[in-house]
């Protein structure tokens, strides 16, 4: 149910990672200033803006999470704030390569769009560690929601107020006032950041499926064999999903246990 | 080897210097963070078919033993 479309999925995603690889080494057309360093842009830049898209759009499932109470919520706000977390890794990494070969540093303290990049990275680094710390389901699902949405509302907060500092290292592409991008590097860039939208989505799709068929599976053997063959969950930051619990609302009849007295995390072992 | 002389001529001119090993570090790491996930998937997915392996062996086993209970039951009294 959650792989459908997945194959068409990794195909758009593989043709599109392969159509910006072509473009941005045989199509677009060297900057003036930086000359064949500056295609480093069509993979830096695409790979940051999903990323903070990314964290908002979590914070909107996690609202989604609290003003419904349906787990699957709370299930695809962790899995964008996990495949982020790897992009905005990505992100840090690939600016750090761009910045050694354009200024000749790693890492330039004194400039805000780095560092702010670099403190929602460590804000969201703190995610994990956070649902890991609270051992009832249930707790860990909301609280981990109120986390993703507060962060969620500063990383636009953070972006405009870092568009607004007035530092000069670092480049504004966009900036109206330079004339922006050239017509070639602009189709350049949107196609790099449909395939970069894309590879995000499919991630993401890749690790709810599996997530969702790890679950089944363990269902099916607590039915086939009982729940002595069920090994009891450990702690974990990963939200406990149950197929027969996703979608339903907490105070709905239950129709099963949702986590069965073995399960619960921290059950004796 | 037609194919490749035509895209290699095609292309513009790539400099292989300073400047080039940058932009193809930059494209390394995506695509090796890329095999990392890959490999972390396949490992996932392992597991899982030999959770499914294991099911699918008990429930054959029931399905023999319920089979064979079935015979017992028409050959008596």
């Amino acid at each position: 149910m959650h792989a459908k479309g997945l194959r068409a999925l990794t195909l758009a995603t593989l043709a599109a990672l392969t159509v910006t690889l072509a473009l941005v080494v045989f199509y677009a057309p060297n900057d003036a200033d930086q000359g064949f360093i500056q295609k480093l842009f069509y993979l830096h830049v695409p790979i940051a803006i999903v990323t903070l898209v990314a964290y908002v759009v979590a914070g909107v499932l996690a609202y989604k999470h609290l003003r419904t109470d349906e787990r699957r919520w709370d299930v695809r706000s962790y899995v964008v704030i996990h495949i982020a977390l790897i992009f905005n890794i990505l992100g840090l990494v690939t600016g750090a390569i761009w910045a050694k070969a354009s200024w000749g540093h790693w890492w330039v303290w004194d400039e805000p769009t780095l560092v702010s990049f670099l403190i929602v990275f460590l804000l969201y680094a703190t995610y994990q560690p956070l649902r890991f710390a609270i051992e009832d389901p249930e707790r860990q699902a909301r609280y981990a929601s109120v986390f993703a949405i507060m962060a969620g509302a500063f990383v636009p907060l953070n972006f405009i107020a870092v568009r607004m500092a007035s530092s000069l290292v670092h480049p504004r592409t966009f900036a109206t006032a330079e004339g922006g991008l050239p017509g070639e590097m602009m189709l350049v860039f949107l196609v790099s950041l449909a395939a970069m939208t894309l590879l995000f989505w499919l991630l993401v799709k890749y690790e709810i499926a599996h997530k969702h068929a790890t679950w089944q599976l363990r269902a099916l053997r607590r039915r086939l064999l009982g729940d002595d063959a069920v090994a009891p969950l450990g702690r974990s930051a990963a939200p406990a999903i149950v197929p027969e619990a996703v979608g339903r609302r907490a105070d709905a009849p239950a129709p099963a246990p949702s986590i069965s007295p073995s399960d619960a995390p921290g059950a004796a072992r | 080897m037609t194919l490749l002389a035509t895209v290699l001529a095609a292309a513009p001119a790539v400099p292989y210097d300073k400047a080039g090993r940058f932009v193809a570090a930059g494209f390394i790491v995506l695509f090796a963070t890329l095999l990392v996930y890959v490999l972390i998937m396949a490992t996932k997915l392992q597991r899982l078919e030999r959770e499914l392996a294991d099911l699918d062996a008990e429930l054959q086993r029931r399905e023999r033993a319920g089979r064979a209970a079935a015979a017992g039951g028409e050959d008596g009294p």
